[in-house]
């Protein structure tokens, strides 16, 4: 396709509102008559509500209401309800108070008095696997079907155990290689593999749990008009927040309109909407008032979702030219409290960047006292290339074997077939990232700073891998051109910042030869037509959305061929589309697209969306009919189809400082390039893989969340004792560069590239960090006391396999 | 009754004209008054509703707490005087640039904006157990938390602690204590001058307070005395993060040297104990030395000397040593 | 007035924490208002009339009260528990010094003089000198303050109102060393880490107004002792703990020799011949040799 959009910075259309201030979050409104919520949040891990005096607050004057738990959904088992009469996090909402301001919810909400029963609680996943030791709920910490259950019987709770053998494998600091897991697969034979092995590395890991932090808390307001809800909700989707609402509170999807027209971040914590945007549209249901439920800093903390630590044990076998040919990989997982599963999709990519042909993976997620966890920005993959990277390289300096040599001896090829059903990729050019990379690193000629010591200094050099998955297909496409001319494209996808609304519309205008300046973005409001679409997540909507605008618009183009053709003569394939106009190939009669739209209208059937294709999805019809007699109608799915995973891979390169007198690591270079196919949007791909690297960066190195081990409470939470990276952890110089070739199964050949990054940035630190130090510290975050302890022999301030240590 | 944070309550505000208005004002409302200096530590006990004083009196008014003046050849800086206004002094810059220096690690370029060089010699103690309103002995309780025997405590004290275990949190007091200032409170008598490291207590003194500023005192001013102008200085703090971020263990250090020889030394260490920590001993024993690397690594041990660990802060010992080791050093 | 000290624990519960120091301010004030009460009381009263005595035979000069290791204990109990509450209230008071070392450190001190003052008065001293009861004798006493023309009861060694002080201190003094032992447990000491969880929070409550409770009611048995100590009629006694002896005068004037039998000599006072209770009475400790051959 002509190349005209594709390729270019263009400025977002929300970048002058965003940049003055004008931008609308969900607590920029204020409809007439809105009432303020605030939370009462659970003091402890783990209790049960015995009762509530709530009749100093209720009678405090401007209180207008309270939401108890028995008046929002819940289900059995660890499922997470707005509001809960047995909380299994501190920090977990208990009830809603609303008053006519904020301050005087707050005062009400102190003036309540709840008797909560103190139950048993646990934060370490291990102390849950141990015998003896306490679960995270009263019934068990598993819940799931058991193994004689008849057909029909649902999930039950019980206790999951290992045995004293398995901790005494773990206190001597082996594998529990006989210990039960709850998921598993295994692929060739990996005891062979490693008795064939020239070098076997086995490792501990401990991946921190860190916080999403989004920018903007998960705020959200509602208000019910004529039957409708209307939710102004904090989400990184839009459609399918919509669908998600209209779910947790019972009613038709078309009864909500959702309004979310900015989102301040959301990291996987905010896919399709949010816990607590149940809470205003029940309550203000229950009470007749808009509600306001403003999330603060400090509830975003508990509220706003975690990323799951791993603790795991590792074994790797090698080959003396560096080939790792077998791995033996165990993971237990922090499921918080309603569980989470990164390490299925961490199981995955370990065997997709190390390419072993033998595999055994186990895993367990226990549930825990712990805040609940949540896809963040590469979930599981992250936390995996950064623990396994600085292994390859250790085993690149036992065997000598350079480590880019190693990590490209070790990549996919573009036949992979990885994970536990084998799964293929719909493109893989993760060496040429590499090598690209190598390049813009000078990797030649940085190796030989690997170990150089200047003073107190010694420079350590790390290249890493971190794929994940870029893209998904089969969404809807609609638009409408306009009796002005303009194309207005309706977006289902959220705002999240990273510019999918506009930049996924690219292929449209391409298509229908439009300049930039002829192209509307609709989106934000549910009210103005969405069409079916991907979630905003799992960096899915580039690749999704370019698929689905690019078929919708060539069904535009299409009917505007045809329109022209029937208005001036000749056959559709005559007529070209440029600057806004149809026209017949060299030269002669055309009609502005103002008039194609007037004439689409005057046709209807199809052209102005009274007739719709039969497989669109049924959540787009309600939006095209409303949309019908607008204009002229493009409205398709995407049915361009592809065999196997889209997966965009970012090779992460990295040189640091390090004082070995301090511990402090000073991060001098960093290079990042990616293979995620034809780039859209250079400096929107360039801020985003500088902000997941700068991500990963800050779970490397410093982020981290610390509780009390006598009253699992938490205490880094807020943002300067949670630590995400600050301006000057950022290094100076910082690159970065796409390998640019096409996806062949995708028509613009672009995939996501929202996850990976943070892999990239985590494990090229951890990984320069191992060489500067001559090991291999397989834990994170790499704080300056875990670097000196280890630098001067010391013992470790911690267990090996403690979490959420301060 | 239901813990609530992130929402200030309500307080009667003053915002007096003069030191004397000031204490007035405290005086009237003893017992339930707060001052409020640049607020970045007042809004999170604020925030928290931790601390919640029916009155607070602004000091943000007071002309005579502001600026940098030039007094018996040294500075008097203003308690007011933002730490930006002290970073970019020129005179501190030349003469006294430790402190130019270490104001300068405090958190972020906002920060400094607001924040005061008062304040940040006075601001309470950034224990997560104190900060999180736990009923520890610095709240009024029977109990430090933070030494319990598998505490969260990384963050915490190897030296000076009494009961309680949280260090000192301020970045330019171990350089004003290098720099042998005096801190002049104001309160119902005549204007005390202290000496900077009697101006910070343990809590072994008094368990819920940092400086000896009491409730209706003010500290009014910094004087910095000309005899360490220009002296050769060496400031570091080391920190999980390159910004906004409290130190986890930071030198401050001013020697004489004259032919090359430590005439005179003032070495302060902090984040290891309640207060700045001066280190007398090792000032006498690299005083009439070169400060080579051997004196260098023997004023380190030294540094140590009688530390205790908790669960997790062992590694506070020799990033201690090693941070004194690299001052002593840096006169080489 | 609070009595107690309340707070917030970590999980936003209600925990006692200790006494509110409104009871000790109310100690003080007590403390005061019976010294100058008791100072007027005595300026007011009639003088006391004092009934001859004879003087039985055999009563040395000076009379052995109390052995140097008595002496050495009490003084150096006195000092610890001075040290005490000093170091307890007087930061409380507005005076700020490093006292939690020193408050400890005498804490052991008390404690070890207490269990050596145990064992010796089980083992080596008339232990029932001390713990009888002495009903009669506690209402004549009674009569005794409530007219001075009642005479004073004589007693044993040990008088009833100086029995019934050291009844108070060995309840309040095993109660504020058995809760401070305790609290040992959570102070950084050369000898262990700080153990806060040792007890549930309630439980620790508990203890720390045991420890109030008995350290304010200190302040009032300190204050009243050396009040005492100090009167001038009274002063024979407390030279007495300084040199050991008293002489026959106040022997004679305030103790019953049957009860306390000092007799230096061959003959025994006739009055207790016989007697089980004078065998029961006399004291090894105090008495001389020949004195406890005497009794034997």
């Amino acid at each position: 396709m002509a190349e005209k959009l594709i390729g270019t910075d263009i400025a977002p259309p929300d970048l002058i509102a965003k940049i003055t201030g004008r931008a609308r979050y969900s607590e920029d409104f204020r409809p007439d008559n809105m009432v303020f919520a605030k939370l009462l949040l659970s003091p402890m891990p783990h209790c049960r509500v015995r009762g509530v005096d709530a009749t100093r607050a209720l009678a405090m004057e401007g209180v207008i209401g309270i939401l108890r738990a028995e008046e929002v959904p819940s289900r059995e088992g660890p499922r997470e309800a707005c509001l809960t009469d047995e909380p299994h996090y501190e920090g977990e909402p208990v009830l809603a108070i609303a008053a006519i301001t904020e301050e005087i919810a707050a005062d009400a909400i102190e003036a309540i008095d709840v008797d909560f029963e103190p139950l048993p609680f646990v934060l370490d996943p291990l102390d849950s696997l141990r015998p003896g030791g306490p679960t995270a709920y009263t019934d068990g910490n598993r819940f799931a079907r058991a193994p004689d259950a008849e057909q029909g019987d649902g999930p039950v709770w019980s206790d999951f155990k290992w045995t004293e053998a398995d901790f005494a494998e773990i206190d001597a600091g082996r594998m529990p290689s006989d210990a039960v897991a709850i998921s598993n697969w295994d692929k060739g034979d990996v005891d062979a593999a490693f008795a064939e092995a020239d070098l076997i590395l086995e490792e501990e890991i401990v991946h921190q749990s860190v916080t999403h932090h989004p920018m903007e808390p998960r705020t959200n307001m509602a208000y019910w008009e004529n039957g409708k809800l209307f939710a102004h909700v904090s989400t990184q989707s839009a459609q399918r927040t919509k669908a998600a609402v209209a779910g947790a509170v019972g009613i038709d999807q078309e009864d909500v309109v959702l309004i979310a027209p900015y989102c301040g971040g959301g990291f996987g914590s905010k896919i399709a909407g949010t816990t607590p945007m149940q809470i205003p549209a029940i309550f203000s249901r229950k009470i007749n008032r808009p509600v306001m439920l403003r999330i603060t800093r400090y509830e975003e903390n508990y509220v706003g979702r975690a990323r799951p630590g791993f603790q795991a044990w590792v074994k790797m076998g090698f080959r003396s030219d560096g080939k790792c040919i077998g791995i033996d990989l165990f993971i237990v997982e922090e499921g918080g409290a309603y569980g989470s599963g990164d390490n299925g999709t961490a199981g995955a990519i370990a065997d997709l960047i190390y390419t072993p042909e033998n595999m055994r993976f186990r895993a367990v997620s226990m549930y825990t006292n712990t805040p609940p966890k949540a896809a963040q920005r590469g979930p599981g993959g992250a936390q995996i290339v950064s623990m396994l990277e600085p292994i390859l390289a250790k085993a690149g300096r036992e065997l000598e074997v350079d480590a880019l040599q190693m990590r490209l001896i070790n990549a996919p090829d573009p036949d992979v077939a990885f994970g536990p059903r084998g799964s293929t990729l719909t493109s893989v050019h993760a060496k040429e990232a590499l090598e690209q990379g190598a390049e813009l690193f000078d990797w030649a000629g940085k190796q030989a700073l690997s170990g150089r010591r200047e003073g107190t200094k010694v420079t350590g050099i790390g290249v890493a891998l971190s794929p994940y998955t870029a893209g998904s297909r089969g969404f809807d496409g609609l638009m409408v051109i306009r009796p002005d001319g303009k194309l207005y494209v309706h977006q289902g996808i959220g705002n999240l910042g990273t510019h999918s609304i506009s930049d996924t519309a690219r292929p449209a205008a391409e298509i229908l030869g439009l300049n930039w300046d002829q192209v509307e973005i609709v989106w934000g409001d549910s009210s103005r037509g969405m069409p079916r679409s991907s979630v905003q997540a799992g960096s899915q909507t580039m690749h999704a959305h370019t698929r689905a605008n690019h078929a919708a618009a060539t069904d535009a183009a299409r009917k505007i061929r045809q329109i022209a053709a029937q208005s001036l003569g000749g056959s559709p394939g005559d007529y070209v589309l440029d600057n806004g106009r149809v026209f017949r190939r060299g030269g002669g009669a055309g009609m502005s697209f103002a008039q194609v739209a007037e004439r689409a209208i005057q046709m209807g059937g199809e052209y102005d969306g009274h007739e719709l294709p039969d497989d669109i999805h049924r959540e787009t019809v309600p939006a095209a009919t409303m949309l019908a007699g607008e204009g002229l109608m493009g409205v398709a799915k995407d049915n361009y189809g592809g065999r196997g995973g889209v997966y965009t891979f970012v090779a992460g390169f990295a040189q640091v400082e390090l004082d070995v007198e301090t511990g402090v690591v000073d991060i001098k270079e960093f290079v990042g390039v990616t293979d995620c196919g034809t780039v859209v949007h250079p400096r929107s791909l360039g801020a985003q893989l500088f902000g997941g690297c700068i991500q990963g960066m800050g779970m490397a190195m410093t982020q981290k969340w610390v509780y009390d081990p006598k009253y699992g409470v938490a205490f880094a939470n807020r943002l300067y004792t949670a630590r995400p990276p600050g301006f000057l952890d950022i290094p100076l110089n910082m690159k970065w560069a796409a390998v640019g070739i096409a996806d062949p199964q995708t028509p613009v050949g672009a995939k996501g590239i929202g996850e990976p990054p943070v892999g990239a940035g985590a494990a090229a630190l951890t990984t320069a960090i191992a060489d500067a130090m001559g090991t291999c510290l397989c834990r994170t975050p790499l704080t300056p006391d875990i670097i000196l302890s280890e630098l001067e022999g010391r013992d470790p301030a911690f267990g090996r396999l403690d979490q959420h240590v301060g | 009754m239901a813990i609530i944070r992130d929402m200030i309550p309500a307080f009667e505000l003053f915002q007096p004209n003069t030191v004397d208005d000031a204490l007035a004002l405290l005086d009237e409302h003893r017992g339930e008054a707060w001052v409020l200096a640049g607020g970045l530590d007042s809004y999170d006990w604020f925030k928290d509703r931790i601390k919640r004083p029916a009155v607070v009196v602004d000091l943000g008014g007071i002309e005579e707490l502001h600026g940098i003046t030039e007094e018996q050849g040294g500075l008097t800086i203003g308690a007011m005087t933002s730490l930006t206004e002290v970073v970019n002094h020129a005179r501190v810059q030349s003469d006294y640039s430790l402190l130019a220096t270490a104001a300068e690690h405090v958190a972020t370029p906002q920060i400094r904006n607001q924040g005061t060089l008062g304040g940040n010699i006075a601001q309470d103690t950034r224990c997560w157990y104190y900060r999180s309103g736990w009923p520890c002995y610095r709240a009024g309780g029977n109990t430090c938390y933070a030494a319990a025997p598998k505490a969260m405590n990384r963050e915490h004290a190897i030296m000076g602690a009494s009961r309680c275990v949280a260090v000192s949190p301020s970045d330019t007091a171990p350089a004003l204590v290098a720099l042998d200032a005096k801190m002049t409170v104001r309160g119902g008598g005549s204007p005390k001058d202290h000496d900077a490291e009697d101006f910070f207590i343990g809590p072994a003194i008094d368990i819920t307070r940092m400086t000896v500023v009491k409730p209706g005192d003010l500290l009014t001013a910094i004087h910095i005395p000309a005899v360490w102008a220009n002296a050769q200085f060496y400031y570091e703090k080391v920190r999980d993060r390159g910004s906004w971020d409290f130190q986890l263990v930071s030198v401050a250090a001013a020697f004489q040297v004259s032919g090359g020889t430590i005439t005179d030394a003032r070495i302060s260490v902090g984040g290891v104990a309640p207060y700045p920590v001066r280190l007398e001993r090792v000032e006498r024993l690299v005083t009439g030395t070169t400060g080579g690397e051997s004196v260098a690594n023997e004023a380190g041990e030294l540094s140590v000397q009688g530390a205790r660990v908790l669960r997790h802060n062992d590694y506070k010992i020799p990033m201690m040593r090693n941070l004194v080791r690299r001052a002593v050093r840096s006169v080489a | 007035m609070d009595l107690w000290r309340r707070a917030l624990d970590p999980w936003g519960q209600d925990v006692l924490i200790g006494v509110s120091w409104d009871l000790m301010w109310a100690a003080i004030i007590v403390a005061a208002a019976f010294l100058i009460g008791h100072a007027v009381w005595i300026k007011t009263r009639p003088s006391e009339a004092h009934e001859a005595t004879e003087v039985p035979a055999g009563i040395p000069e000076r009379i052995q009260r109390h052995s140097l290791a008595s002496r050495v204990f009490h003084w150096t109990m006195s000092a610890s528990m001075l040290v005490l509450l000093v170091t307890a209230f007087v930061p409380v008071l507005g005076l700020q010094f490093a006292w939690v070392e020193i408050h400890w450190i005498a804490g052991v001190v008390l404690t070890a003089t207490i269990i050596y003052h145990i064992i010796h008065s089980i083992g080596w001293q008339d232990f029932w000198s001390m713990f009888q009861i002495g009903f009669s004798e506690g209402v004549a006493h009674l009569k005794h303050i409530m007219s001075p023309k009642a005479p004073a009861p004589k007693a044993g060694k040990y008088p009833f109102d100086h029995r019934m002080f050291h009844h108070a201190n060995v309840v309040v003094g095993l109660g504020v060393i058995a809760t401070g032992v305790l609290m040992m447990v959570r102070i950084d000491t050369p000898f262990w880490t700080p153990n806060p969880y040792m007890l549930a929070d309630s439980t620790w409550g508990v203890v720390y107004v045991i420890h109030g409770l008995c350290g304010v009611s200190l302040i009032l048995l300190t204050a009243s002792h050396i009040y005492f100590a100090l009167r001038p009629e009274k002063m024979w006694i407390t030279w007495s703990m300084i040199r050991g002896w008293v002489d026959r005068d106040h022997y004679l004037a305030h103790h019953d020799p049957a009860k306390w039998v000092v007799t230096n000599g061959a003959a025994p006072p006739s009055v207790t011949e016989g007697t089980p209770r004078a065998a029961e009475t006399a004291e090894a400790e105090g008495a001389s040799p020949e004195a406890r051959s005497a009794s034997e």
